[in-house]
């Protein structure tokens, strides 16, 4: 039975403000992400009855997020609770809605106060004792660790030199001075020489090759076809999508690491675009995660839209930059626009923008088929994969 | 095989919080040897430890002394550093992959001894420990094998 295609739509998104904003709880943002998105959509809290919270949504100690805002939207019995990555809990949405599980389901997410990198820890005054024995958190490591160490790994094999990850970070900025929302674009544009120049948190990635860092929510509605036709905005129609995973928290990785046939990212992506019955050169647009520069080139690669070494020469080519083959994370991405911390509904806004025709200046001329990848957990650990068209 | 220098009081740094089933690691690491679980059944050495082997699901799995010879895989320099981390910049954060075999087993380690400049993959690696005797617990790390 082939997924059900454009039998869900997403039909209601909407972004807080993304950066500093001390004055504001994660809960405060989620709440105005939630009531964004309907409003986008021209529907209420009373329309809701499935949930897809991320990961890393705060509530009360002791319940879950889903039982926490069940209770908080006005005790809702619902009907569909997903968890996972944006890409993937939209996936899974849209089949729950074509088969009648729910009918609109709201995806979000919101941080205040919190901080993803290695930053703004204090001096403990004694050793803290971590759950995961095999924690990185003993020997100084965190995510950016792990990623320059995928890195370094992926350059000796490859030749790849850190000026060709680095070009990832020209062409985003580039994309972020064309979002008024973003928090860096206002920072004008860098170049290779900036990148190198910008001081090393864990080499061979410098400060510029790394996403940033900051407060934000977002929420995103999808709705059966029915709903979808009545709402305020054009139908973002789900044409397939999937999820996959490879391995558990950052405690290692096994050998091979870049094996011809790929890890989750491949898997994902494989069966997403399959569901959804489109080829690569399909794509007018994409969201792409790039926590890093390393990993936007590895997600090319893994989502088979160059062949395995060949991610930083894709990019070098131009193809991901407005005006290219397939312009990517046109909002600046990760690595200029926001980082919010479980940000991977970010990627699938944008590519819901752009099929809108919502995105002004940064607008990619008749975008009508987009795909938004999700991943982490581990490097590539856990990915998600969402193609989506708009008529 | 090389025991460092005692680590000195206060240790600030995150340690383990060692779970019951992998006390025989930590007690083992205490008497100055490494041990990765071996499957009983297919051979194979799981790293990191899980319950049951990662390649034939059997839950038999022997805690199986492994020589800490090793070479270089992967590795990063951190100029930045959570907590008492931070003190410590620049600190090598290295990946060993064991001469054992089947199964590659790639541990993660510091790595000390060895210039950041002077790091190369491929390079020959070996355990060392050192003693926390102030936190009642030994640790591994990552250090160059001449030759």
């Amino acid at each position: 039975m082939p997924f059900p295609r454009r039998q869900a739509a997403i039909v209601g998104i909407y972004t807080t403000k993304q950066g500093k904003i001390p004055d504001r709880t994660s809960f405060s943002l989620q709440l105005e992400a939630i009531k964004g998105a309907l409003d986008d959509a021209g529907l209420t809290t009373a329309d809701i009855d499935g949930l897809l919270p991320m990961s890393g949504t705060e509530h009360i100690p002791g319940t879950t997020a889903h039982q926490f805002w069940a209770e908080q939207l006005g005790e809702r019995p619902l009907s569909l609770v997903e968890t996972g990555g944006a890409s993937g809990q939209l996936a899974k949405a849209a089949a729950s809605i074509a088969a009648g599980l729910t009918d609109v389901a709201v995806l979000f997410f919101g941080r205040a106060g919190a901080r993803t990198g290695p930053g703004g820890t204090a001096m403990p005054d004694r050793a803290p004792r971590v759950a995961d024995d095999w924690s990185f958190a003993t020997v100084g490591g965190y995510m950016t660790s792990w990623y320059a160490m995928w890195a370094r790994r992926y350059m000796h094999e490859f030749h790849v030199s850190d000026a060709d990850l680095a070009e990832v970070a020209v062409f985003t900025r580039y994309h972020a001075t064309l979002n008024p929302d973003s928090v860096m674009g206002g920072k004008g544009e860098i170049t290779v020489d900036d990148v190198l120049a910008s001081r090393y948190v864990c080499e061979p990635l410098h400060l510029l090759d790394c996403s940033i860092d900051n407060d934000g929510g977002y929420a995103v509605v999808i709705a059966s076809a029915d709903l979808a036709r009545d709402c305020r905005k054009k139908p973002v129609w789900v044409l397939g999508g999937a999820e996959a995973y490879y391995t558990d928290f950052y405690a290692t990785i096994n050998d091979p690491w870049f094996p011809n046939e790929g890890k989750a990212v491949r898997k994902a992506t494989d069966r997403a675009f399959g569901l959804a019955g489109i080829t690569r050169d399909e794509i007018d647009v994409a969201g792409l995660y790039d926590c890093f520069t390393i990993t936007t080139v590895r997600n090319l690669e893994e989502m088979g839209f160059c062949k395995l070494g060949e991610g930083a020469d894709y990019v070098k080519d131009g193809h991901l930059r407005l005006g290219g083959l397939m312009p990517t994370n046109t909002d600046g991405g990760l690595l200029s626009n926001s980082h919010c911390g479980d940000p991977s509904g970010m990627h699938t806004i944008e590519v819901v923008r752009q099929l809108r025709g919502e995105c002004g200046a940064r607008q990619v001329p008749g975008a009508r088929i987009g795909v938004s990848l999700q991943q982490g957990w581990a490097v590539h650990g856990m990915a998600s994969t969402l193609v989506m068209a708009a008529d | 095989m090389t025991i460092l220098e005692a680590a000195a009081a206060p240790y600030l740094k995150p340690l383990p919080s060692v779970q019951a089933a992998h006390r025989p690691f930590f007690d083992a690491l205490r008497g100055h040897q490494f041990m990765v679980p071996r499957c009983d059944d297919c051979g194979d050495y799981n790293w990191v430890p899980y319950p049951a082997c990662r390649s034939c699901l059997s839950e038999r799995q022997t805690w199986t002394r492994v020589s800490g010879n090793a070479t270089l895989y992967t590795y990063t320099v951190c100029h930045r550093g959570p907590g008492a981390f931070a003190a410590e910049v620049p600190y090598v954060i290295a990946l060993g992959e064991l001469t054992e075999q089947p199964r590659p087993c790639l541990i993660l380690g510091n790595l000390t001894g060895c210039p950041p400049e002077d790091i190369r993959i491929g390079m020959p690696m070996k355990i060392a420990y050192q003693d926390i005797p102030s936190e009642d617990i030994t640790l591994w790390r990552w250090i160059p094998a001449s030759g």
